[in-house]
């Protein structure tokens, strides 16, 4: 029934082992539907000085500054240019890296192939968005004027119908039910109560109550969703020589990779079903780091889940389990607090999705794991963490980081 | 203190060779084409100028459809109802409207009564003006007619 199937896996890719690189600090604001107590810049600036503080360090160390944002989303050209200032970047190399929803991991892997270089030593990376200046839905719906634009109802209609085909798929055969997925809606903002920098938080939330709220696009309920908010999230990434001077704690890099696909959500048969960028974008950061069992070998992941169908469809695609089998891990708790792997103790982007700043925020949260100062929301423990990034159908970006130097 | 503003943006957009050549056969023909890969014979419909499966440049055209299959569907309150529909002689689907079953002289999208696989066929518009709503939609053809 389904159409010729695009080829199940990417070409294959050099990806050899970088220079190991840390992450010597990290921070973020408190995101909130709104943030008009302070401009773009200053939103920036709140980052920048907690990963700064964070770091131990001063805006005179940093060498080079990276951002990350959805250029449209805030009605203005050149958002790097504009806000540059908050972090320190005046009279030094700075500039905007753009994948999409993956702008943000992407952005922090350019990091460590700067530090890890040679380039530059010491690199802060940066993320933010500001939806509550812009108008998101009309950034959105300027995706292909020839065949997308009129046909189709934004990022929406056209995520719900890839979900739509992998909830046929599943229902068929592999047993996903929209229960499966109000529970990851549940396990998301119930985390994010732990999280004081959440947006959306929600510790009583329950499964029936996500199955009433509103019908967005079937299946997609509102609950099922991630919100628009405000925020802002930065690293500070750091050579191999500078982080082990420094003699203190860090977030070493183990692997990294990003993949692009075609955009035509037609074109890629099954899109949520194959995952083909993001597979092949895991097989290569988890050779790199040496992840041969991802359930047992990785303590906590932190995974860019725009829809709750989207985090069962990346268990299956990232290894937490065999196809077919996301709902069980649900089911069984392994995803939980208190599971073999907990994925998302921040939240993740279903409780706050300041777009531009979702994927350093994913890194943010991972590395803080790592260092053991998640506060409430802390894994026992954790030594080797996930982080992942996803952008607009077409891009997947895999992160392993860990307490050890490689 | 909140600035209010509102930006228009006019933009022109070249369709490209290939993507010329689909729109003015729908304008004028009521004819949707499709891309033929002479590297991997892969079918895209609406044609892409390069191949989604293998990259290659496509240079040849095929007519596909006006008869389909849906594959998947949302419906989204208040926006209508959308698909992926796999067109006849292609090999991979093209989102589009989904309109509803066709009661006398009527589109009616309440009798919509859809599973995968279900046949679907191309409405054109009466005034074409070559942008891919040319296609009005697809209408979901009922088991008895």
């Amino acid at each position: 029934m389904t159409s010729k199937m695009t080829p199940e896996t990417t070409p294959e890719t050099t990806s050899r082992a970088m220079t190991p690189v840390a992450i010597i600090g990290s921070g973020q604001t408190n995101h909130a539907k709104e943030r008009s107590d302070v401009s773009q810049p200053e939103l920036v600036r709140e980052a920048v000085d907690a990963a700064l503080q964070d770091a131990e360090i001063l805006p005179e160390d940093i060498d080079a500054v990276i951002f990350s944002n959805m250029e449209l989303f805030e009605g203005r050209a050149f958002p790097e240019l504009w806000v540059a200032e908050g972090a320190y970047g005046n009279g030094k190399p700075v500039f905007k890296v753009a994948t999409g929803g993956t702008s943000g991991t992407s952005a922090c892997i350019a990091g460590f192939h700067q530090a890890g270089s040679g380039i530059f030593d010491t690199v802060l990376v940066v993320g933010f968005e500001k939806h509550s200046e812009g108008h998101t839905q009309t950034g959105m719906a300027l995706v292909d004027p020839f065949w997308d634009r009129s046909v189709a109802s934004g990022a929406l209609g056209n995520f719900a119908l890839s979900i739509s085909q992998y909830v046929s798929e599943y229902m068929a055969g592999r047993g996903v039910t929209e229960e499966h997925a109000a529970q990851v809606a549940v396990k998301a903002r119930r985390n994010a109560a732990n999280n004081p920098h959440a947006h959306l938080q929600m510790p009583d939330l329950t499964v029936d109550e996500v199955l009433a709220s509103r019908m967005l696009a079937e299946p997609l309920h509102l609950l099922d969703m991630c919100p628009q908010s405000d925020g802002a999230a930065a690293i500070v990434v750091a050579s191999r020589d500078t982080a082990r001077k420094r003699g203190k704690a860090a977030a070493w890099v183990h692997g990294a990779a990003t993949r692009h696909d075609q955009p035509y959500l037609g074109d890629l048969d099954r899109r949520l079903v194959t995952t083909r960028a993001q597979r092949s974008a895991a097989a290569s950061a988890y050779a790199q780091a040496g992840i041969t069992k991802p359930l047992r070998d990785l303590d906590v992941a932190e995974i860019y889940e725009p829809a709750t169908y989207a985090e069962l469809a990346w268990y299956e695609a990232l290894g937490f389990c065999e196809d077919g089998q996301a709902g069980r891990l649900i089911d069984d708790g392994i995803t939980q607090m208190d599971g073999e792997l907990p994925v998302n103790p921040s939240g993740g982007v279903l409780s706050t999705n300041p777009v531009g700043a979702s994927g350093v925020i994913r890194v943010v949260e991972a590395s803080t794991q790592l260092l053991g100062r998640a506060e409430r929301r802390q894994v026992d423990g954790a030594r080797t963490a996930l982080a992942t990034g996803y952008g607009v159908y077409a891009w997947s970006d895999v992160i392993v980081l860990r307490s050890e130097m490689p | 203190m909140i600035l209010e503003s509102t930006i228009r943006l006019p933009f022109s957009y070249a369709a490209g060779t290939v993507g010329s050549r689909f729109l003015i056969a729908l304008r004028e023909d009521q004819k949707i084409l499709g891309a033929r890969c002479t590297s991997c014979s892969t079918v895209t419909a609406p044609p892409r100028p390069f191949c989604s499966s293998c990259s290659r440049t496509v240079t040849e055209l095929v007519e596909v459809g006006p008869d389909g299959t849906l594959e998947a569907w949302t419906n989204q309150p208040g926006n209508g109802v959308f698909g992926l529909i796999l067109l006849d002689g292609a090999d991979t689907p093209i989102v589009h409207r989904i309109l509803g079953t066709i009661n006398p002289g009527t589109v009616n999208a309440e009798a919509i009564n859809m599973t995968p696989g279900a046949r679907v066929t191309a409405m054109f518009a009466k005034d074409r003006t070559g942008r891919i709503t040319d296609i009005e939609g697809f209408i979901v053809e009922q088991d008895d007619p």
